[in-house]
């Protein structure tokens, strides 16, 4: 199966803003420009994440979303502050194929991600863990890598898959903006405990840091956000990059 | 004059507006059924499909004859689990009956590799169908399932995942089905899709 190449948009909107280490936040553009640039340089997905509707406990901003995906012909996860099936349904029929859960289920109530695989079928709800490294073992954050759980990272990954869910998303809490690589180990150990698709994202710096990690922990995915945001690669340089050293990429 | 083709929408779970948005780009006027009276002055029918084979089902409700009479009178296509539910039993949580178009069961994919197959794959054509005219083996196509649809006799095309060849585009005459999503799988599946629209 070829590694998909994720293009990831924070969102607050109206823009795109890259968190720098969950913390300060700058402009990027707007969510459908930036969407139809990835799409025609060969993006296998995009993934949209409004990053501030589960601190401001505020639904999702639909037409936001209606608008990214209007020119998409690939497919479009978005997610952020879902917390209930009508979310889903809400979201599902405004262009989105797969949603994204993180808070609601971590901290409320896990039974949400069974309930929508139930009804919208596993591929559509993906779990986005935002992982913090402890001496011996990962923590789960919600409200995108600001507040403890005490969930341990694994025994999550599990437990979401087991519940229904049809993907991960694996963000890590120390790597995420800092473009310093990824917390490798923390993929690989989900990666070889789940049976669904795992996408890697955080921590991306460089095609080299991508290259390193795909080969040492496998994910099915992997998502960049910053690299392709300052214009330092594009998804077709990145695709080549990764062929040449004998990951397989669909073009 | 162009091609009106209806779009029916089974509750809460069809992605309507990615396929409709897929159709319009081939030129097809996009009409959405929800009930009976919507099926009059179509010249084909579409079957989306994101949601669990029992979920569809339980929401055709008294639709499902309707459905099921306006496809043998209408060029169909079913995408995904719209192409599923043609079936004539599908077993996605719990065992139900399927709209019964073709001889096929809808069973979990059995493969080592991880489930649901997500992501990109290429047809194996074995039988020609005016659907995937100018659609060669080299061409990718998005595919998001856990199920897949046993059936012999209505093959046009396999993929393969993880050493396991499944079907992925069957034709019964004017019945269509694709597992993948042409909806998302830019060119080549706004090619498939203007080749329904074009029969």
């Amino acid at each position: 199966m070829p590694l998909r190449i994720i293009a990831r948009l924070d969102v607050k909107p109206p823009y795109v803003v890259k968190p720098v280490h969950f913390d300060g936040l700058r402009k990027m553009g707007i969510p459908h420009e930036l969407a139809v640039k990835y799409y025609n340089q060969g993006a296998d997905e995009i993934l949209y994440e409004d990053i501030v509707s589960s601190l401001y406990q505020r639904a999702i901003q639909v037409d936001q979303i209606y608008q990214t995906s209007k020119d998409l012909f690939i497919p479009f996860a978005a997610g952020g502050g879902v917390q209930t099936i009508y979310h889903f349904e809400q979201l599902l029929h405004n262009g989105v194929d797969k949603v994204t859960i993180n808070t609601y289920a971590l901290q409320q109530d896990s039974s949400l991600i069974r309930r929508a695989a139930e009804i919208f079928g596993s591929q559509a709800v993906v779990v986005h863990i935002f992982a913090k490294r402890w001496r011996d073992w990962w923590e789960c954050y919600s409200d995108c890598g600001r507040i403890r759980s005490g969930k341990n990272a694994l025994a999550w990954a599990k437990e979401a898959e087991s519940l229904g869910a049809g993907e991960l998303i694996i963000s890590s809490v120390d790597r995420d903006g800092r473009n310093n690589g990824f917390d490798t180990e923390l993929i690989s150990n989900i990666v070889s405990n789940v049976g669904i698709p795992v996408i890697a994202a955080s921590g991306a710096g460089s095609l080299e840091d991508i290259k390193n990690m795909v080969l040492l922990a496998h994910p099915d995915a992997v998502a960049i956000g910053s690299l392709l945001h300052y214009n330092r690669t594009t998804v077709g340089e990145l695709k080549s990059y990764l062929a040449d050293h004998g990951i397989e990429v669909a073009k | 004059m162009s091609t009106t083709v209806g779009l029916v929408s089974f509750g809460v779970s069809g992605n309507i507006y990615s396929v409709r948005k897929a159709l319009e780009q081939t030129g097809a006027t996009v009409k959405i059924i929800k009930s009976k009276d919507d099926f009059k002055s179509l010249d084909k029918i579409v079957l989306p499909g994101v949601g669990s084979f029992k979920e569809a089902m339980e929401n055709f409700g008294d639709f499902k004859t309707i459905v099921h009479d306006q496809i043998l009178e209408h060029p169909t296509l079913g995408i995904c689990l719209g192409m599923q539910i043609f079936s004539k039993i599908g077993y996605e949580f719990g065992e139900t009956p399927g709209l019964n178009l073709i001889d096929a069961e809808v069973k979990k994919m059995e493969v080592k590799c991880k489930v649901p197959h997500l992501g990109w794959g290429k047809l194996s054509i074995v039988e020609k169908s005016p659907l995937l005219n100018g659609i060669t083996q080299k061409d990718n196509f998005y595919f998001m399932h856990s199920y897949e649809v046993v059936n012999y006799t209505d093959v046009v095309a396999l993929t393969n995942y993880c050493n396991h060849k499944f079907v992925s585009v069957i034709q019964k005459k004017e019945l269509f089905g694709v597992q993948f999503h042409p909806e998302k799988s830019r060119e080549a599946g706004i090619a498939v899709l203007k080749n329904f629209v074009k029969l």
